[in-house]
């Protein structure tokens, strides 16, 4: 298989030698780049030679040097900020350039991603964000994906488990695409496909694009449904060597308390009658013993960088510990990250190769618990009078579980990838991607002796727990690309390009656990002492699977004047998921701009500085669903007696076969406008959506009979989204010495489950959000055909009667028992009705940036607007008939109740909330020194208020995402507010 | 330039694209692809056998919503009350128990798809046996055909009790075709049954020590019985000579024992206990093993409260779910000793010391856990007793089955029971057998016992008292009237599920009055065919009165 990639490789390097045209001759251009206003020398700008590769940086006195090809006419200098600038080769070989620098209007030069290649900004056809460094956020990231949190419009970021360091974010971009294949975009990494989020450190990313719409991500077919989002990682530049040290001190303090008595509010409650529950004698806050109130986290960056105009090289390692809220929650990182650029064969060959490596120790023993601890009875201790730890059978102490069990993870994560560029002739470049990507660890757990799980384990009371576990996975692409580049009678501009992508996941586990050992010495380092594994009773797994892509794929792009602009994608895929009767399939799409302020009768209008209007429509697929879907496998049924009085695995089919399975299909639709206005003070963006997934993959219920099992897994929904974003930038303030920008996104969204039945398979309705918690109280939310998602259908509550029972109204608009409720799904003769929705109808943020001289102030606000939660906490917790720790609003709000638990409207509350995000106080040293170059020192604090309604816990880190959103988490993690002290330097 | 470039750019493509195809076939690391498989003996063992794992979770009460808990939870003596903050679980016990289920209704579609499934694990391994050579297989022809008539008799018993609970189903012989089968009429339904069991009596092994947890000969007669039995609510044709005849054939041992010759055990604990594989009446079970192969019984979940394991000196706990129906427990006499070794009732001691009260972890959170015989919340006083009103202690418990001991009682007595979690649930026992025959007689006769049917049932009940008290206890033709009858097989089946069928057969499923629940329409009696698999095949016909 390697071999065959090689072949393929080589035989491409050869096509590209082999058109290869002759050298020619060549000149030195030199001189020095100032800012107009100020004089200072600009440190960083590029100087590329139209039509060349051929390209430098000024170094740290704004100086460059450039050996250029004697053909050369014209060279290019373009800064971040400032307006580029086109000069022509005259006989002189010194140039002395001003740059007038350009306030936050559309970047003349910004380049965004789209997916094996870039594009200027003003080009784009289709719906794409770019977010800089600059406007990541300063929370200090656990998650790359932390950074852009609120900054996307129609991109939604969720921490559902708030800040705990060993969580991830859940993504989901312009609603809910999918019902049980992958909801998570396509994340590729400096053109590595499916890169690993673990593998960025804020300080290392340059930017990161989002293709939000089907016209641009379609160029990613079958991976691209839930949309694609690009991450560019820092390069080099030419100049004299570089460092740049970055480092941040985090804080945090737990607050949103939610509010369950005291020990003596509890005691109160006994003695006036109000509960009838046992007092135990102690006074525990069982919460706050889980929480490290010690927690300090720290960031180290530092980054080595410089070069020639041929080579340039970035190293960086990184060192963090993150502690969490949570005792026993830590993860400590140590990362590395370089990047090699060469150019060569006289600035026709451009090699690039990444590597990425991050070495991860993380402690996942403590973080959780939460709901058991704060709604203890908390008359209870966790210790018992001689000191001991007090354990009970239907609870974990979860206390001593810090102090006599380990949990512990040991992670490698890497990535190697190298690209070829080689100019083939002056239009044609052809390119060769390779990569790989492994991610590994090792798991290990162990449970000493006199543990609860250890004691309270009957099999083999005290006998310890080990457990080690291991995981590899390996993600190889190989993706060669051609582009071809032309100019045509000056006004034709069309790039062209043509790929082929091979992708190959893999992935191995094995894990083991051993009971019944006779000392706590060895923990998991030795566990066949257990005696569990020679009676049979200790557990043992392995798996592995594997799951190829293969892809061919082409884009033109065309503009006229840079008035007209037009993009094609066409990428024909095929997965080893698919059933043998759809192994390929097509993904086009297209997309056109019209630039209106190129136009004559807009020039005249002076509030219009830019204006270009695009519509795109694209298709997608997805291919993420399970391996094997589509063939007859036996499944291990269970151990059963075999006549030889042994017991063996049996098996039979478990699963009904679908030859046809394939891909899920997003069409979509966008128009969309990008602007500048009013003198270039306001900027933004406008998108208008329309998707719709058809094929939805889902297991739908077969007959049965025929049939052997009760679902198979086919191709039938159809789901749809149609939405808003807007983005919009304005300088409200832009004297010399300060200056106010304010950046606003939003958006709204509504999305549909338009079918779910054809006329095989016939689903009526989906419930999704299950409540948890005792009674068995089902799903929340129903979703019926048709129907907006997100739904909650439940009982409408009515009153309580005068002994405290459930009232809820019946159709019919009467008040009746709970008994007397029809709970029936049809909606013909239900009681139930729709009582809220999970999803919030508006998104939006509001960025505030000030500057006065050397200070910058930043206020980020971000919110959720108009929907339900329902605060499963209060349903649980603020019932007397739980026998442990209550809400303090079981004896006001809730005080009626003396009924078990009910699903209702009666839990639902509204959860729209504003909060102060962020809000970070920046001073940038004016460096003019030798030694540093620049010194920026700042104070950030996060998650500072929120205003809200809602009473459970804090709304933000409820999940909104998905099928089954809305429901709060009785065991959420606890909301966190932080304080960060961060340092940049460079030298 | 630019010819020779598309040339070789489409040259690169062409290479590319045939390499593609095969490179997309997928790789089964940790599945068997069907196949590949049924190549000797073992792999075609391990396919017989699937659908008894199967078994387990529809037939015996496995804590899922199947057979058991639609045969049981609608009758008289057991219920699943809500309980404090537990035990609501959407209003479904409560609809079972008020005979107030929807068309609709969850956990009878799920009892209909587990059943359905397991019919269609049994025609599988039947299609796949037809169409292989017995050479490739390794077996010999007679067992290729032993193992069909098996697959044949554990299918008829699915529908059996499909039949049971659904009256008016759809009966298909295999997979996929047709694709929308129709419904079949009872009458029908039974008919495909009766000839299916008599047709895969011959070739079927004998219950031997070999067949245990499997279906035999025996279990095919044991069928018979309880077709034969129901025959006149089924059909609306009686079979009481047929019914006596099928359990001649068990009790004159024709279809094979477990133990030796098929018999009566002499007590009330060895079907029940932890080597009850062991036992000599029973005809068809499903064989549990945890020492040896981590196979476990199921019903712990169903019946047992959250510390239940202090109480026995186990490791399995349970829902605290199903509890028995006040009252129940009095319908035993105080000297019955089914009544103090099958059921729970009062403050429960820990194992482990014999003298400990175990405590609650609901109501009683630190205080002792005493089970009662109400369904009330004692804690506040109450004396309101409905499906809604229940605490963590509320009702008598099952203890019928039983796990044995992990741990020592006190002072090592009794010691560790190495046939722990063991236990196998029965099916078919002949004690059933002979109720079935003594009722047969009394019907044929008018509902009037002779000396026989005082006899079998005698036989059985008097295992449950101490010689002198069975003296006064033993059943006269004119003490055991039909309502005796009725009774009697309520204590002695009890959570065995066949109460809702008893009570069809004695006309007190829908008129009867029972704690918590009044009388019913008679179109509940049936089940209704649930309406999501009408959805699907619109050539099923809903019950009447649905």
């Amino acid at each position: 298989m390697k071999f065959k990639i090689l072949l393929k490789a080589s035989l491409f390097a050869l096509l590209c030698f082999y058109l290869l045209p002759a050298m020619a001759q060549n000149k030195t251009i030199s001189g020095k780049v100032t800012d107009l206003e100020t004089g200072t020398p600009l440190v960083g700008v590029t100087i590329a030679v139209s039509g060349t590769s051929a390209a430098t940086n000024t170094d740290v006195n704004g100086s460059f040097k450039l050996t250029v090809p004697a053909a050369s006419n014209t060279f290019t200098v373009t800064y971040v900020g400032y307006k580029p600038q086109q000069i022509s080769i005259t006989g002189t070989s010194t140039y002395n350039i001003k740059m007038e620098p350009v306030i936050n209007a559309l970047d003349e030069v910004a380049v965004v991603a789209i997916g094996y290649g870039s594009q200027s900004l003003k080009e784009v056809t289709s719906a794409v964000s770019h977010v800089d460094a600059k406007d990541f956020r300063q929370s200090g990231s656990r998650n790359a994906l932390d950074l852009i949190q609120g900054k996307v419009a129609g991109v939604n970021i969720t921490r559902t488990s708030g800040t705990n360091p060993n969580s991830g974010v859940s993504v989901q971009l312009r609603g809910v695409v999918t019902v049980t294949g992958s909801a998570s975009p396509l994340i590729v990494i400096d053109g590595i496909p499916g890169g690993n989020l673990d593998l960025l450190q804020q300080d290392d990313i340059e930017s990161i694009d989002v293709l939000k719409d089907g016209s641009g991500a379609a160029i990613y077919g079958t991976t691209a449904n839930a949309g694609v989002i690009l991450v560019t990682t820092k390069k080099g530049r030419s100049g004299p060597p570089r460092f740049d040290y970055s480092t941040y001190f985090r804080k945090e303090y737990i607050q949103r308390r939610q509010r369950f008595l005291t020990a003596d509010e509890y005691r109160q409650r006994i003695a006036s009658g109000d509960i009838v529950q046992k007092d135990f004698g102690s006074s525990t806050d069982f919460l706050d013993q889980l929480i490290n109130h010690d927690n300090l986290s720290q960031n180290h960056n530092l980054a080595l960088s410089g070069g020639t105009d041929k080579t340039t090289y970035r190293a960086s390692i990184n060192y963090r510990d993150l502690q969490g809220i949570a005792k026993a929650n830590a993860r400590k990182e140590y990362a590395l990250r370089f990047s090699l650029n060469q150019t060569g064969l006289n600035d026709r060959l451009k090699v690039q190769v990444d590597l990425a490596t991050n070495f991860n120790n993380a402690n996942l023993l403590g973080g959780s618990g939460w709901e058991e601890e704060q709604t203890k009875n908390p008359t209870l201790s966790n210790f018992n009078p001689d000191g001991s730890y007090r354990f009970d059978l239907t609870s974990t102490n979860q206390y001593a579980r810090l102090f006599q069990e380990t949990s512990y993870r040991k992670q490698q994560t890497s990535s190697a990838d190298a690209k070829a560029d080689l100019t083939i002739t002056k239009d044609l470049t052809g390119t060769v991607f390779g990569s790989v990507l492994r991610d590994s660890y090792v798991d290990g757990q162990y449970r000493l002796k006199a543990s609860e799980n250890s004691l309270e384990n009957t099999a083999f009371p005290g006998g310890g727990y080990a457990y080690r576990g291991t995981y590899l996975s390996q993600d190889f692409a190989f993706e060669p690309t051609l582009t071809y580049k032309k100019t045509i009678a000056k006004v034709h501009n069309v790039t062209a390009l043509v790929g082929y992508s091979y992708r190959y996941h893999i992935d191995e586990t094995f894990s083991a656990d051993n009971r019944g050992f006779i000392n706590d010495l060895f923990h998991e380092d030795n566990l066949a002492q257990g005696t569990a594994l020679s009676l049979g009773k200790a557990n043992e797994s392995s798996n592995k699977s594997d799951n190829t892509l293969i892809a061919l794929f082409g884009r033109v792009n065309y503009a006229f004047s840079s008035k007209y602009l037009a993009q094609f994608i066409l990428r024909r895929e095929g997965s080893s998921r698919f059933g043998d009767n759809h192994k390929f399939g097509y993904f086009p799409s297209a997309s056109a701009g019209w630039v209106l302020s190129e136009e004559g009768f807009i020039k005249q209008i002076p509030a219009i500085n830019y204006l270009k209007l695009r519509v795109g429509y694209g298709v997608t697929g997805n291919s993420g669903f399970s391996n094997l879907a589509s063939l007859v496998t036996l499944g291990g049924g269970g151990i059963y007696l075999f006549p030889d009085g042994s017991y063996n695995q049996t098996y039979g089919p478990n699963r009904n076969p679908n030859p046809d399975l394939r891909w899920e299909t997003k069409r979509e639709l966008n128009i969309g406008a990008d602007f500048t206005l009013i003198k270039n003070r306001l900027t933004g963006s406008v998108d208008v959506f329309k998707r719709t997934t058809k094929d939805l993959l889902d297991t739908y219920t077969s007959p049965q009979p025929p049939f052997i099992q009760s679902s198979i897994y086919a191709n039938v929904g159809t789901i749809s989204s149609r939405g808003i974003e807007i983005a919009l930038g304005y300088d409200a303030i832009t004297h010399k010495n300060f200056k106010w920008h304010v950046d606003v996104t939003g958006s709204t969204l509504k999305n549909t489950l338009d079918s779910y039945s054809n006329d095989q398979y016939k689903v009526l309705f989906k419930t999704f959000g299950g409540i948890g918690g005792a009674g068995a109280l089902g799903n929340a939310i129903t979703t019926y055909e048709g129907g907006e998602l997100g739904e909650f259908w439940g009982k409408r509550f009515a009153g309580f009667t005068s002994d405290g029972k459930w009232l809820f109204y019946n159709r019919n608009g009467d008040k009746v028992t709970n008994d007397k409720i029809n709970n029936s799904a049809d909606r013909s003769v239900t009681d139930l009705a729709k009582i809220g929705n999970a999803i919030p109808k508006y998104y939006a943020s509001l960025l505030n940036n000030f500057s006065y001289k050397n200070l910058n102030l930043r206020v980020f606000l971000r919110g959720k607007f108009d929907y339900d939660i329902l605060n499963t906490t209060a349903l649980s917790y603020a019932n007397k008939t739980w026998s442990g720790n209550l809400l303090k609003s079981t004896f006001d709000k809730y005080k009626d109740i003396k009924d078990t638990y009910m699903y209702s409207d009666y839990y639902l509350e509204k959860g729209s909330f504003v909060k102060i995000d962020e809000v970070t106080l920046t001073y940038n040293f004016k460096m003019n020194n030798k030694f540093i170059r620049n010194l920026r020192v700042y104070v950030s604090g996060q998650n500072l208020a929120t205003i809200t309604g809602y009473t459970g816990s804090d709304p933000d880190f409820i999940s909104d995402t998905g099928t089954g959103p809305g429901i709060d988490n009785r065991s959420a993690y606890p909301s966190t507010r932080s304080f960060l002290l961060g340092l940049n330097v460079g030298f | 330039m630019k010819n020779k470039l598309i040339i070789y750019a489409a040259l690169t493509g062409i290479i590319l694209v045939t390499a593609c195809k095969k490179q997309l076939q997928e790789h089964a690391y940790n599945s068997l692809i069907a196949d590949n498989f049924y190549n000797n003996k073992t792999e075609v063992l391990s396919a017989v056998l699937r659908p008894y794992t199967h078994a387990n979770a529809w037939v015996t009460p496995s804590g899922q919503d199947s057979w058991w808990r639609a045969a049981e939870l609608s009758g008289d003596q057991l219920a699943w009350p809500t309980k404090g903050r537990h035990g609501e679980d959407g209003g479904k016990w409560k609809r079972f128990h008020y005979h107030t289920w929807t068309t609709d209704e969850g956990g009878l579609n799920s009892a209909w798809s587990l059943m359905y499934w397991g019919m269609g694990l049994c025609t599988d391994p039947i299609e796949q046996l037809n169409k292989r050579d017995i050479s490739r297989m390794g077996i010999t022809q007679t067992e290729k055909d032993s193992y069909i008539a098996e697959l044949r008799l554990l299918r008829a018993f699915t529908y059996l009790k499909l039949m049971d609970l659904f009256g008016n189903i759809p009966i298909v012989t295999q997979i996929g075709i047709p694709a929308k089968p129709e419904t079949k009429s009872r009458a029908e339904v039974f008919k495909f049954i009766e000839s299916e069991i008599k047709a895969s009596i011959p070739a079927a092994p004998k219950l031997s020590k070999t067949q245990i947890g499997r279906m035999s000969q025996a279990g095919a007669y044991a069928m018979l019985v309880e077709l034969y039995l129901n025959a006149e609510v089924w059909t609306g044709t009686a079979r009481w000579d047929d019914c006596i005849a099928a359990a001649d054939q068990l009790i004159t041992n024709a279809g094979g024992g477990p133990n030796g010759a098929l018999a009566l055990d002499p007590n009330i604990t060895d079907q029940f206990k932890t080597t009850n594989d062991l036992s000599k009446e029973a005809i068809f079970s499903i064989a549990y093993n945890y020492s040896v192969a981590n196979f476990e019984p199921s019903w712990p979940g169903e019946f047992y409260h959250f510390k239940q394991q202090q109480i026995y000196g186990g490791g399995r706990n349970g829902n605290d779910g199903v509890v028995v129906i006040p009252g129940v427990y009095t319908t035993y006499d105080g000297v019955d000793q089914r009544r103090s070794n099958w059921l729970l009732i009062g403050t429960q001691y820990q194992f482990a010391d014999g003298v400990t009260p175990v405590t609650g972890s609901e109501e009683y959170n630190g205080q002792p856990l005493v089970f009662v015989d109400n369904i009330r919340k004692n804690k506040t006083g109450s004396t309101v007793s409905t499906m809604s009103e229940g605490e963590e202690n509320s009702g008598v418990r099952f203890n019928k089955y039983k796990l044995g001991n992990q741990i020592p009682g006190p002072g090592g007595n009794p010691p560790i029971d190495p046939n722990y979690n063991n236990t196998d649930w029965n099916i078919y026992r002949l004690t059933w057998i002979y109720f079935a025959k003594a009722e047969a007689i009394m019907r044929k006769n008018g509902g009037a016992a002779d000396a026989v049917a005082c006899q079998l049932i005698n036989d059985c009940k008097k295992r449950a008292y101490s010689t002198l008290d069975w003296a006064t206890k033993a059943y006269t033709p004119a003490t055991l009237t039909l309502d005796e009858l009725l009774a009697e097989r309520g204590r002695e089946f009890i959570f065995e599920g066949f109460r809702r069928d008893d009570l069809i057969r004695f006309g007190k499923f829908t008129t009867g009055t029972w704690w918590d629940h009044v009388p019913s329409a008679p179109f509940r009696a049936l089940y209704p065919i649930p309406q999501q698999q009408i959805n699907l095949n619109a050539n099923l016909k809903q019950n009447p009165g649905y």
